[in-house]
């Protein structure tokens, strides 16, 4: 691809998946001055199920509640979910890469014995069985999904403190006593800056993806707190009655999902051409 | 010619319409088994659910059979049964043609095996309490004896059966997990009886494959002549609702269970309308209170509670108008039913003046637990919210599975939940639920103690004259419902929807599935009426 | 290479052993009582003489470094335990419910790399094209579909709104059952591969000997299929078999929105009946398929090119 050809992709990666990812965000930060209804408070069974119409725009659920206006707090659940347990993620991966690679020894092998176990586990499967422990419920979906994608991250950073630490200079400064922990955030930490940002971003559409799975088993968000997913758990039995009632969380989780995958995909073309290139 | 020819058409026109149509033997059944992804298991003697039962109860016999639309145990296994001045001694003059499907005679001694078999901690029965009724028979289950003492074969065809207590023994030896089986081939299967088991019921085991249906054929050696009418049914394991829509739509089941979801589809429908049967279930929904919690103390509250939530309403757009309004505890199909009864209408102005009698005008906030449950679960805490809201109440909402519910359940880890219930077939039993001397553990999870109450049923469980019992049982009810220990929102409604070829299907009240499936037969235009 | 291998499969040990210790701890610390839900259904009043029994049958009175013993020996000879809910091997109840979910894993495969490849290698040969931009959207978009969501529209539209197939369930295990539920488990994976192979095949179009190649004056078909489709299939196949366990893990949720009787559903639903040992049984089938899976591409893949190290 000629440069300005991937220049141009990677922009349109950027500003498609940003526009998206910012109205997104806007709508979670602003919800209650968009929504046009209380998603729980505004129930009335009287219109239990009743389609699309000028009263309710997406339609009105088994509760008699406006669909619109929990689309638009769930927003709030997935958003804050997909950035807190990515946070957490992240952060845990990168404390586990940066010990591992400088500390070594025993700390190393048992950091990766456990980064492969974790990648053997489908991230899926891990955060059921945590759920299945905790219980569902909110604060509990934030522990399962915060511990199942670490590991990329750990990777990444042991790596490059690795490969940092090889470099003739960093020896140098080794020797003459620089402390390691200074050598981190000198060395370190700005060239993993850009990798764990992708992988962060990527990281929140898998972790909102994750939450909504979990829901829809029925094992997340709790009752009447609106969640994509959960409403979409719903609509599997309306499905010959009330159609509309799948349509619409559906597509707030994909369209989200979607702006953060091509938001991470175009800054991965900007900020780490290097992984494009690597075989694994 | 021509006159001979219009006295015979005036003649024609004359006649009453067609007779009733005469059953008719043979064809297949598609029946379905609807309440989960698969049976358990066809040992009657360890299963526990209606699952499982509703295909054991075509390959088996209880020494009673219940009667769908009668709604009553009868003797099936026996001609006669005399009991005792006292009501403790029962003896039975067995039918002497009833066949196991290896062709070998039922006797007294397979009754005994039977029993023995439940009892025995050995088999891990969960149908235990159904014969500890028999004297000797908790020796048995705490491993002191192996045989019950209270069973006595006078000859192969008449056995005595002594009771620890003077209660009614056809509602507990009706149940299927009681059910008669035969000893040699018990013990020869072993574990792979569960498989491929032998009854002597109506109709004999073909195969079960596993997760979509279990096949059953026609027992020629049935000791009811020229029954059952069917040859063969096939039982289509189908948990969802949806594909069991499609398939009754495309003929391919027989009959079926409706959901809230398709019920108003249904009912809509001009030819489908036409051919369901709808019942009060004997199971009732509640929402309970934890009797020892502060707010729950007060009876002004409890009332409140029931007077502040529109039950129609609910039940109507919710639930689709698939339940009946819930009047006291026991169903409307049960003996112990007081039809004078009067529940909690709807008026949410007594509500807030009950509320500020009590003293808590302000409201409070408490934990609601159910289960994901369509029908009954945390669903009805969400619809019941607007309403409580204005009667200042607030619901912290949390939703687990059945097992953690009933484990909060027992350990009283709750202000209000939400469940649905047994209450049937036998009167006494669920009312016996809600004694002072019963456990959390055991069931009684509100922790209701009234003396009244208890009293009332000691006297109706002593009371052998039937209509007196029922009236002291509907007393208990009675009581129940005036301390408003629960708010009982519904009784199930269970519709069955049937092809227009298939009769025989009755109102079951205590569960819709468990049919008399000797009386089903179908007509001719059935595609599957020349199917063996 | 006999040593890579052996080398492996050492690593693999402590692998196992620390997922059985993990899945071990995750759900034996559970709240509820397992004995229950095979009562609870329908409540029809309690039995806790029956109750108290199944207690100490399963052992669940016993302290958690006892069980998790007992569970190691066990399973060292084969023995996953009986289920709480059906005193059946759990054994036995697992392996049954294999046979759909491996169809419907290999029905998925296929259509991933019957479609996703090819469409990643034209994508990538014209580059640029409307073809290359809306499959390369469509693949983004493969990716970031919710599985349940689209299975739900699929069944939405090919089962209700025009009947052409049964809404869900295994039937016969025939094709008309397992189309939807297997292209709804695909897509994703589908779009993944395109994804990549497009990727490989750009890559390796500027390589050096591409240009070598058609400098010798090679027919540019040729060129296509025999050098640059083998080279990026080993590429592809290594992220593909890495990413299987994705799949795998996806197969939970199709499987419980299409009642496919598979191992993902059992999971789910063992996990709401809190019937532990199944539970345990489950993941560590779906783990174990994984890692062997993983095993058997780094295997294939050594032995098809030989530069790369064995460390």
């Amino acid at each position: 691809m000629t440069p300005l050809r991937r220049l141009l992709k990677t922009r349109t990666n950027i500003l498609v998946g940003g526009i998206i990812v910012g109205l997104m965000t806007v709508t979670a930060i602003f919800a209650p001055w968009l929504a046009p209804y209380h998603p729980v408070d505004d129930a009335n069974l009287m219109y239990a199920l009743d389609p699309p119409s000028r009263q309710f725009l997406f339609g009105a659920d088994s509760q008699g509640r406006d669909i619109l206006s929990r689309v638009i707090y769930g927003a709030r659940i997935s958003l804050s979910v997909g950035l807190i347990s990515q946070g957490i993620n992240s952060l845990i991966g990168v404390i586990l890469g940066l010990t591992a690679g400088f500390f070594g020894r025993w700390w190393d092998d048992l950091v990766m014995g456990l980064t492969n176990i974790m990648l053997s586990i489908p991230s899926l499967i891990f955060a059921l069985a945590i759920v299945a422990l905790l219980g569902p419920g909110l604060l509990n979906v934030f522990m399962a999904l915060g511990f199942t994608n670490w590991s990329y991250s750990c990777r990444i950073t042991r790596s490059q403190v690795l490969s940092a630490r090889s470099l003739e200079y960093v020896q140098a400064a080794r020797a003459l006593g620089c402390g390691r922990l200074r050598l981190m955030f000198t060395q370190v930490l700005p060239n993993i800056l850009g990798p764990i940002l992708v992988i962060g971003t990527l990281g929140v559409a898998g972790a909102i993806l994750l939450e909504a799975s979990l829901s829809f088993l029925g094992l997340g968000v709790q009752p009447p707190t609106p969640s994509w997913g959960s409403m979409l758990s719903q609509a599997k039995d309306q499905l010959f009655t009330a159609p509309w009632v799948s349509i619409f969380p559906g597509a707030a989780i994909f369209l989200t999902v979607l702006g953060l995958n091509l938001l991470g995909d175009g800054l991965r073309d900007v900020l780490d051409p290097h992984t494009s290139r690597q075989r694994r | 010619m021509r006159r001979l020819l219009l006295i015979a058409l005036v003649l024609m026109s004359l006649l009453p319409a067609a007779p009733a149509l005469a059953e008719r033997a043979g064809g297949t059944l598609h029946y379905v088994a609807p309440y989960g992804g698969d049976l358990l298991g066809l040992d009657a003697h360890k299963s526990t659910r209606i699952q499982d039962f509703l295909v054991q109860t075509s390959i088996n016999h209880s020494l009673y059979s219940w009667e769908p639309g009668v709604n009553k145990p009868k003797l099936e296994l026996a001609t006669k049964a005399d009991v005792s001045a006292d009501g403790k001694v029962w003896t039975f003059k067995l039918r002497d043609d009833v066949k196991f499907h290896t062709g070998r005679k039922m006797t007294a001694d397979d009754i005994i095996f039977s029993y023995n078999r439940v009892a025995s901690p050995a088999t891990k029965s969960p149908s235990t309490l159904y014969v500890r009724i028999i004297k000797g028979a908790k020796d048995v289950e705490d491993g002191k004896t192996q045989s019950i003492a209270g069973l006595k074969k006078i000859d192969d065809f008449t056995l005595q059966i002594t009771l620890e207590n003077a209660v009614d023994l056809p509602y507990f030896l009706f149940y299927p997990g009681t059910a008669i089986l035969p000893k040699d081939e018990v013990e020869k299967r072993g574990d792979g009886f569960s498989s491929d088991p032998v009854g002597c019921g109506p109709f004999q085991f073909v195969k079960w494959v596993k997760g979509s249906e279990v096949t059953v054929k026609k027992f020629p050696g049935y000791f009811v002549p020229n029954r059952p009418f069917l040859d063969k049914i096939v039982f289509k394991i189908m948990s969802e609702s949806q594909a069991r829509d499609n398939a009754f739509r495309a003929k391919e089941l027989d009959a079926t269970i409706v959901e809230p979801v398709q019920y108003p589809v249904y009912m809509k429908d001009p030819a489908i309308s036409k051919n369901v049967i709808e019942v009060a279930e004997m199971f009732t929904r509640v929402i309970g209170f934890n009797l020892d919690k502060e707010p729950f103390k007060k009876k002004e509250v409890r009332q409140a509670i029931n007077y502040a939530i529109d039950r129609n309403i609910i039940i109507e757009k919710l639930l689709h108008g698939k339940a009946v309004p819930a009047v006291s505890w026991l169903p409307s199909t049960s003996a112990g039913f007081n039809p004078k009864a009067k529940g909690y209408d709807y008026d949410p102005a007594k509500a807030v003046e009950l509320m500020k009698k009590a003293g808590y005008e302000k409201g409070f906030t408490v934990d609601a637990v159910s289960t994901n449950n369509a029908s009954w679960g945390t669903v009805v805490f969400e619809a019941a919210m607007p309403f409580l809201k204005k009667i200042n109440i607030n619901l912290n909402i949390q939703q687990m599975e059945g097992a953690t519910l009933v484990d909060r359940l027992q350990k009283g880890e709750f202000d209000m939940f939400s469940y649905s219930m047994g209450t049937g077939p036998d009167p006494y039993q669920p009312l016996a639920r809600w004694k002072g001397d019963v456990s959390r553990t055991a069931g009684n999870y509100i922790d209701h103690k009234n003396p009244a109450y208890d009293k009332a049923l000691e006297q109706a469980a002593a009371e052998r004259n039937e209509a007196k019992r029922n009236a002291l049982l509907q007393q208990a009810d009675g009581i129940l419902l005036e301390e408003a220990a629960m708010m009982f929102f519904n009784y199930n409604k269970a519709v069955m929807a049937y092809q227009p070829w298939v009769h025989g299907l009755k109102a079951a009240a205590v569960d819709m599935v468990l049919q008399d499936y000797v009386q089903i037969w179908v007509e001719e235009s059935s595609p599957r009426a020349k199917e063996k | 290479m006999f040593a890579y291998f052996i080398r492996r499969l050492w690593q693999f040990i402590p692998t196992i052993l620390g997922v059985t210790l993990i899945v071990f701890l995750l759900l034996n610390v559970l709240p509820g009582n397992a004995a229950l839900t095979a009562l609870a259904e329908g409540d029809r009043g309690l039995d806790t003489k029956y109750v108290e029994e199944m207690k100490k049958l399963w052992g669940l009175d016993k302290p958690l470094h006892e069980r998790y013993f007992d569970y190691m020996l066990k399973l060292a000879q084969g023995d996953l335990g009986r289920s709480f809910l059906r005193r059946d091997p759990v054994s036995g109840l697992v392996l049954e419910r294999v046979g759909p979910t491996l169809k419907l894993a290999v029905a998925a495969m296929f259509i991933a790399l019957g479609l996703g490849i090819p469409l990643g290698f034209f994508s990538a040969l014209r580059q640029g094209s409307w073809l290359d931009t809306t499959s390369m959207i469509g693949a983004v978009s493969g990716v970031s579909m919710p599985q349940f969501w689209l299975g739900l529209l699929l069944m939405y539209a090919l089962a209700v709104a025009l009947p052409l197939l049964p809404t869900s369930g295994y039937g016969d295990g025939g094709l008309r059952h397992m189309i939807m539920p297997a292209f709804t488990l695909g897509v994703s994976y589908m779009a993944l591969l395109a994804r990549t192979t497009r990727a490989a095949v750009v890559e390796i179009k500027l390589a050096d000997f591409i240009r070598t190649a058609r400098a010798k004056g090679l027919a540019e078909t040729v060129i296509n299929y025999k050098h640059i489709l083998r080279n990026a299939l080993i590429l592809v196949l290594t992220t593909a078999g890495l990413q299987f366990g994705a799949l795998i893990g996806n197969t939970v949720i199709v499987e419980k929105l299409f009642s496919w009787p598979g191992v993902g559903s059992l999971l789910v639903d063992s996990i709401f009946q809190r019937d532990i040992p199944v539970t345990q049984g489950c993941v560590l089938l779906l783990i174990l398929g994984f890692l062997v899976i993983n095993l058997t591409v780094d295997m294939l893949y050594a032995l098809i090119d030989p530069r790369i190290e064995y460390r």
